[in-house]
């Protein structure tokens, strides 16, 4: 190919590029980059006074704020309950009905994947009634069946709290991963798990040696997702318990939110949205490593 | 090493829900030339299959493509359920047993290589899942590497090999086990044509070095007549006929055979088959040739009538000379130790080859030349039945 060529091609590619390029950079580079910044200034809404430069002030006192703290925990727990759960859970179903028929494929596919297309809000006001303290289905259930003599507070109740917003969490993950695993289980090649079988395996042996080496990648994808999503948990709690009944649901995500649009502290908000970025990386990097290595 | 029996087999490929309506569009088009029978129940692939295949034995199934050879293959696999009849290894019925305790290995025509594995762990893989110990594992797989010339690839994973490694790989994994019964589908088919001669060549190499009991699914008539100690010849789910190479190519049990073994393929004539007593002639166009004794024993043994017939002698058989029929030379084309005439004969295409050094000057296209042939190579086909009548 002639330079002029070659130049008028680069140029023609690059001007294909420019749109999404735009929108990448302006909404997503430059907030970005917006978000490092500030987080070391004292930012707030107050035009009159001009943000000062702090150092790692903001940093330094994320670590003696005990909401923080107890949302990092509480993140933390969702994430190391929800992520191998929705791992496990999903790859279960999807074993179970990735060789059925279709109608009836479709039929599970549908019921797992609803309430991922449903909208959250109508999803998390459904569940705001069957946890409710007086009409809900939960305590109407429990209590017929002599289960519970006395009504629970799902969801005001500091011990349970957080378990419901987890149980509201895994319902509305693992229709993704589950469309994925099926997809990616009916796409092992079959002549590899005749191979196998032809080679001595069990069903079993099959599926750890054949089916899982070759279903890695949908894996790491699936770990990765489920960890981010885990990680950003804010909608439900912020249409059911705002964090509380005292702090028991706090989560990083919505302890940023409140901190930067009710309290308007941008720039302390800004410094936990760094660090919840670095946790993210440091466990996805993990993630990547674990499963390369296999 | 083992005996193995197919009694009678059957495979019916049921319809799944929809599939009917697209398979029946499948047969309007058409290029398909296959006539599997259609029941109620599904696509009848094989049946009537019955033979018994001795220990150690070198069977070929050779056919076109969709007649139920790998169908075939892959029942004795235990892959495929057996719809009526009885398969046996070593006199063992094994209809119900699943793969994994049939004691087989296979070559897959696509390899299925475990792209995950390096090359050794691939072919480690049946023994490790029989707890054969470590060393004996390691003795066993550099043992078959060495034989298959892949030492130096042990470590590599599958992608980072030539389709003709993959193969070797492929049959490697087969033969590390020592398994009671080979079975193969086409394993040379993804091969070009020279690497294709070279693994046919290892593969006669490889059955003196194993010695075990061979299946191996073809379409390729050169494949199956080098290869085979027997072949078993399908066509649209039925055996057409079971012989050695030899008796195949000297006797074809009908006009497919003859047309699907030997290359080129055999030309046919409308001719007409004449009994004299207990002499036979066959005559076509004004040239009358009579039949070997042994032809005209068999055709005599069965009574066979005079009546219209399809003859068919092999290219190799025909002599040109001044008497015989007359054709007229479409192309010449020149091979070498011999020259491939193409002529019009009796409004059929037909091919004669000359050897060069019999060849008195050359031949033009528009030329007009006499063919005969001898008694022993005329084959006689029923016009009605397509059987051949010495059968
Ligand atoms: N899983 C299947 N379901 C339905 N029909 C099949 C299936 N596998 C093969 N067939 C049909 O059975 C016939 C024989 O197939 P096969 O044994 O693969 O032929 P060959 O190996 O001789 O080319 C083909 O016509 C094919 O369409
Ligand atoms: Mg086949």
């Amino acid at each position: 190919m002639s330079p002029e060529l070659r130049r008028r091609e680069t140029v023609a590619g690059y001007l294909f590029l420019l749109p999404s390029l735009i929108f990448f950079v302006g909404f997503v580079v430059i907030p970005m980059v917006m978000c490092v910044v500030t987080s070391f200034f004292d930012a707030t809404m107050d035009l009159n006074t001009p943000d000062k430069f702090i150092w790692f002030d903001n940093y330094i006192e994320l670590w003696q704020d005990p909401v923080f703290l107890k949302g990092l925990t509480n993140t933390l727990i969702i994430v190391l309950v929800s992520v191998p759960f929705t791992c496990i859970f999903s790859l279960w179903v999807a074993s179970a009905i990735y060789k059925m028929r279709e109608g009836l494929l479709s039929f599970f596919r549908i019921v797992f994947y609803l309430p991922v297309v449903t909208g959250s809000v109508a999803v998390t006001v459904v569940w705001k009634w069957m946890y409710n303290n007086y009409y809900g289905i939960f305590n109407y259930v429990l209590k017929n069946t002599g289960i519970i003599s006395k009504n629970i507070n799902w969801l005001g109740n500091p011990q349970y709290a957080l378990w419901c917003i987890i149980l509201i969490l895994l319902t509305t993950s693992v229709g993704q991963p589950i469309v994925l695993y099926v997809s990616a289980l009916s796409n092992v090649d079959n002549s590899l798990v005749e191979a196998a079988e032809v080679d001595g395996a069990t069903n079993t042996q099959v599926f750890w040696r054949i089916k899982w080496p070759q279903i890695m990648p949908t894996t790491l994808y699936i770990l990765i997702i489920t960890t981010i999503n885990s990680f950003q948990c804010f909608a439900l709690i912020q249409l059911l318990t705002s964090g509380g009944p005292n702090y028991a649901t706090e989560t990083v995500m919505y302890y940023i939110y409140y901190t930067a649009f009710k309290l308007y502290r941008f720039g302390y908000g800004n410094a936990m949205g760094v660090i919840l970025a670095i946790f993210i990386g440091i466990l996805s990097a993990v993630q990547f490593r674990l499963a390369r290595e296999k | 090493m083992a005996t193995v029996q197919l009694k009678n087999i059957k495979k019916v490929y049921p319809y799944i829900s929809g599939e009917q309506k697209k398979s029946k569009k499948k047969d309007d088009q058409p290029q398909k030339k296959i006539n599997l029978q259609i029941t109620d129940e599904g696509v009848v692939a094989v049946q009537q299959f019955s033979l018994d295949i001795a220990d150690k034995e070198f069977i070929v199934l050779v056919g076109p493509s969709g007649c139920g050879k790998s169908t075939t293959l892959r029942m004795v696999a235990g892959l495929e359920e057996i719809t009526d009849g009885e398969l046996l290894i070593d006199g063992k019925l094994v209809n119900d047993i699943p793969p994994k305790d049939r004691d087989i290995a296979m070559v897959f025509q696509n390899y299925a290589l475990y792209p995950h594995m390096t090359v050794y762990e691939n072919m480690a893989f049946s023994l490790k899942l029989r707890h054969v110990p470590k060393a004996e594992i390691d003795k066993k797989v550099r043992e078959a590497a060495e034989i298959l010339d892949i030492t130096q690839y042990l470590n590599r994973k599958p992608k980072a090999l030539s389709g003709g490694q993959r193969q070797r790989v492929a049959i490697g994994r087969a033969i590390v086990r020592a398994p009671k019964v080979m079975l193969m589908d086409e394993p040379l088919s993804n091969l070009d044509a020279k690497l294709r001669n070279e693994m046919r060549a290892e593969i006669i190499k490889l059955r003196k070095r194993i010695d075990t009991t061979f299946i191996y699914v073809t379409h390729d008539q050169t494949e199956a007549m080098t290869l085979g100690d027997r072949i078993v010849i399908m066509k649209d789910g039925y055996i057409q006929q079971i012989g050695t190479p030899q008796e195949v190519f000297n006797h074809p049990a009908n006009l497919f055979v003859a047309g699907f073994i030997g290359m080129p393929v055999m030309n046919f004539f409308d001719a007409k088959l004449v009994r004299e007593g207990s002499k036979y002639f066959v005559e076509v166009g004004g040239y009358r040739q009579e039949l070997s004794p042994d032809k005209e024993e068999r055709l005599l043994n069965h009574d066979v009538q005079s009546q219209e017939i399809t003859l068919g002698v092999r290219p190799e058989h025909t002599d040109v000379n001044d008497e015989g029929v007359a054709a007229r030379v479409d192309v010449a084309e020149m091979m070498g130790s011999s020259v491939h005439l193409h002529v019009n004969a009796e409004g059929h295409d037909v091919i004669i080859i000359v050897p060069t050094v019999d060849m008195k000057g050359n031949y033009e296209m528009g030329d007009t030349v006499h063919f005969s042939f001898d008694g022993k190579v005329a084959h006689v086909f029923s016009k009605e039945t397509e059987k051949n009548l010495e059968f």
